[in-house]
């Protein structure tokens, strides 16, 4: 039926060279409002990569990853995947390159059962057929819904049907895959079901991109870290920079705090560590050498 | 009569549903203390709001077995107005609790004294308590629809306060706002236990802020109540993570050191303050 | 109670209580709809463009005359060509003769709509909601019905917010919104689900919330605010309201004739 969009989902997906890079070109975004939403953000994201954008509600966050799949345009600046302007691909295409998870589950389930929601999308992208059960079928294994695909998605509670929300995009199986705020509102199985779901991902060598306040997550989760302030990019780098000691003043003024990891490696000059098996790591390496008597035996 | 909100086996059953959502609960809360509630998602948490708060089932319906009591009174025998008076509830979205009625967040905090009728000028007296006990009195003349999430959760918080309820009952207050707006709630919420002596009930997945604010901590699962005790031992306990609640960092950090074989020492329980 | 919260109307038209205003608005709709000849709506066009530009809103009522558009074209076309009994024709093109007496008609009856129209623009422009909706429920007015449609039309905005969000998540995964009749009412499905899903499930967390904050205490509620009001205009109100009624039983029974 959409003609226009089967050719992208099918063909796209299936071998990391089908992935895009994407590249921000000092992107602006105002509000018909006039509410500036972003401001000259430049930002480059090999294909492949794990990113996590962090920073306060109102920074600019949501307003960004929109604009990768073209459901926003910037008001100056360009948007390329692979060097080709997304204003020139048509949106359906886009869908077919670049899933987004929204934040609020609501604003998208609308199927009388779970397993049509998450047909949804790869129908649009002209799957059908035993490849689509089998893509409905793997998405709800990963989302740990396996047993509810009969189930009405209203009747599940709210955190699983975000996870619900989170399967309908993974059966699209973009090359790109965007998660706004994939943690919120779960329990430590379904964080952990969310951490799954980004190293799965990431191993396939896919693009992952999560806007999180969850700083663990993060750190734990992501190879870059991007950190925004009212609009802007204020600091960007792997998690060891941008939640090492010399970037606090700025993730403060960002109203971000780093892992307590992190923190509690600094205040011990550990150095950076950013995630908790870094943090042990590094306490046994200390102890390792002290014990050793202090000749650095490694 | 005695002071404090008590269940004494309560059981609850959604009207329709086949299963109890909570089975035999046993739980106190007294004046000035916050009790913290843990425990994996579909464990009866916010069914535990709802019945401790009274509107379950004098609003939706549905069976209550065993004792639910607000300083003496069985809240089944309560009507919702006077219950509202004894024990307010806050749930996770601000959008939703908001009257959306009003043109000031002044106007929307004395939305609920207004119900009760009060004279105008203790309408607007307790407004100001409320907004100065959240510490919010700068955003009283501005409109509720165009607040962040932090604040909106406040004002929503304030609304309920200006009740005066003994007992606060908050549904994870903060799982939709960002780290600063987290910030602000627990530091109202630690503020409103310790200045106007309000119980407080908080239904909460980051561990790290009951680890900061709570007494106690009970942890549900499947409508029973698993653990319970003073905040630091049930946060400490080894089950809490097969019960699918992640242990506050400090004691995940400590664990992973410990598991490591290397030994926690003094300088390092000291880095994780 | 400070006065942000107060918010005392000020201006020589908006100043007036809302009561005052809404009386107003009703006399314009009884005199243009309901007084013959050119009168009526002659009087009420004159008298609320001396009151838009006394309330400063003249520019914005412009736009509400431009949605009267649709009715005033169909009423012109019919009655001029329609005009039953009418023989003074214009000009006679095949079968359509316009006629004289429909072109009158039809002059005088977009008057009446569009003073009528008008009426209620000045109101609406220049009188908050809440301001209304405070003054009847001191007058009566349940606190139900106060809320029911206080929160109705706080809730547009909310849901014009929501339902932008769901196109954009369908849009994400591939719902194409353009294309040929039947593929567009396909889509609606998906976009509509999800608004009305979503609302009907937030029922129930607004009626407890309302509980909550004993929205259901017996008794008359508590109303802070109190809009200036002056023995005149209470006067003038009940003297406008039954001088238009007087007026069109006047008119009506045929004992004066009014051009």
């Amino acid at each position: 039926m959409t003609a226009a969009g089967s050719p992208a989902g099918s063909a796209a997906w299936g071998s990391t060279a089908a992935v895009p890079s994407i590249e921000l070109e000092v992107v602006s975004f105002a509000y018909p409002d006039g509410t500036r939403a972003l401001s000259d953000v430049g930002l480059r994201i090999e294909a492949g990569e794990s990113v996590a954008i962090v920073g306060q509600n109102g920074s600019g966050k949501s307003t960004l990853v929109r604009h990768l799949n073209g459901l926003l345009r910037p008001t100056a600046g360009r948007v390329l995947l692979d060097g080709r302007d997304v204003r020139r691909i048509h949106v359906a295409r886009l869908a077919g390159l670049v899933g987004l998870a929204f934040q609020n589950p609501d604003r998208q389930l609308f199927a009388s059962r779970v397993s049509a929601e998450v047909a949804f999308g790869p129908r649009n992208l002209g799957i059908r057929g035993p490849e689509l059960d089998e893509r409905v079928q793997a998405a709800l294994a990963d989302t740990g819904l396996g047993a509810e695909a009969a189930t009405n998605p209203y009747d599940l509670g709210y955190s699983r049907r975000k996870l619900l929300a989170l399967a309908s995009v993974l059966a699209m199986r973009t090359p790109i895959l965007v998660l706004d705020e994939p943690t919120t509102g779960q329990d430590a199985r379904g964080v952990a079901r969310v951490r799954d779901v980004v190293a799965r991902a990431a191993g396939e060598g896919r693009t992952v991109i999560a806007i999180s306040h969850d700083m663990r997550f993060v750190a734990e989760s992501f190879r870059r870290v991007v950190v925004m302030r009212e609009g802007r990019v204020v600091l960007a780098g792997a998690p060891d920079v941008v939640f090492g000691e010399a970037a606090w003043p700025e993730l403060g003024a960002a109203y971000l705090e780093p892992p307590l990891a992190a923190v509690a490696g600094a205040r011990l000059g550990l150095g950076a560590t950013p995630t908790e098996s870094a943090f042990v790591t590094a306490v046994g390496r200390r102890r390792g050498g002290a014990t050793a008597g202090g000749a650095g035996a490694e | 009569m005695s002071a404090g909100l008590v269940l004494a086996g309560a059981s609850y059953r959604y009207a329709g549903a086949l299963g109890a959502a909570l089975a035999a609960v046993d739980l106190r809360l007294e004046p000035g203390r916050v009790v913290g509630v843990a425990g994996a998602n579909e464990s009866g948490k916010s069914t535990l709001c709802l019945v401790v708060a009274g509107l379950a089932p004098s609003v939706i319906g549905g069976r209550l077995d065993g004792s639910v009591r607000i300083d003496g009174v069985e809240t089944a025998a309560t009507r919702p107005h006077e219950l509202a008076q004894r024990c307010g509830l806050l749930f996770q979205n601000a959008s939703t609790q908001l009257s959306n009625t009003t043109a000031t967040v002044l106007e929307e905090v004395a939305f609920g004294p207004c119900n009760l009728g009060l004279p105008a000028a203790e309408v607007v007296e307790r407004v100001w308590w409320a907004l100065r006990a959240v510490g919010i009195e700068p955003l009283a003349p501005r409109d509720p629809a165009r607040l962040s999430g932090g604040q909106g959760q406040l004002v929503a918080l304030a609304s309920v306060l200006a009740l005066r309820p003994s007992y606060l009952v908050l549904d994870e207050p903060t799982s939709e706002l960002d780290p600063a707006g987290t910030r602000l709630v627990a530091e109202a919420l630690a503020r409103i236990a310790g200045e106007t002596g309000a119980g407080i009930l908080l239904v909460e997945h980051k561990t790290e802020v009951l680890a900061h604010i709570a007494d106690d901590v009970v942890v549900l699962e499947r409508g029973t109540v698993a653990l319970s005790g003073p905040a630091a031992e049930v946060l400490a306990d080894p089950r809490l993570v097969e019960l699918g609640v992640e242990p506050p960092a400090q004691v995940r950090l400590e664990r992973a050191v410990r598991a490591a074989g290397l030994e926690w020492s003094a300088a390092l329980a000291e880095a994780i303050e | 109670m400070p006065d942000f919260a107060r918010r005392i109307p000020v201006g020589r038209y908006r100043g007036l209580h809302p009561v005052t205003k809404a009386i107003l608005a009703m006399v314009g709709a009884i005199v243009a709809l309901g007084v013959r000849g050119w009168t009526g709506p002659a009087v009420v066009l004159a008298a609320v463009v001396l009151s838009g530009a006394l309330a400063g809103v003249l520019r914005r009522m412009a736009l509400f005359a431009l949605a009267t558009i649709p009715l005033v074209v169909s009423i012109l076309l019919v009655n001029t060509f329609l005009y039953p009994n009418a023989r003074d024709a214009i000009v006679t093109v095949g079968p359509l003769s316009p006629t004289w007496t429909g072109a009158t008609a039809a002059l005088q009856a977009t008057m009446r709509v569009v003073a009528f129209g008008m009426s209620a623009a000045v109101f609406a422009l220049t009188t908050p909601i809440d301001d209304l909706l405070t003054e009847l429920e001191r007058r009566g007015l349940g606190r139900r019905g106060a809320f029911v449609v206080g929160s109705a039309l706080g809730a547009i905005p909310r849901m014009v917010e929501r339902a932008r969000e769901v196109v954009d998540a369908q849009r994400a995964r591939g719902l194409d919104t353009e294309g040929g009749p039947w593929r567009r009412f396909k889509g609606l499905v998906p976009l509509l689900g999800p608004v009305i899903l979503g609302a009907l499930g937030e029922v129930e967390e607004r009626t407890m919330a309302l509980e909550a904050r004993a929205f259901t205490a017996p008794g008359r509620r508590t109303l802070l605010r109190r809009l200036p009001d002056s023995r005149r205009q209470q006067l003038a109100r009940w003297l406008l309201l039954l001088g238009s009624i007087c007026l069109v039983v006047v008119s009506l029974s045929g004992v004066v004739k009014l051009p």
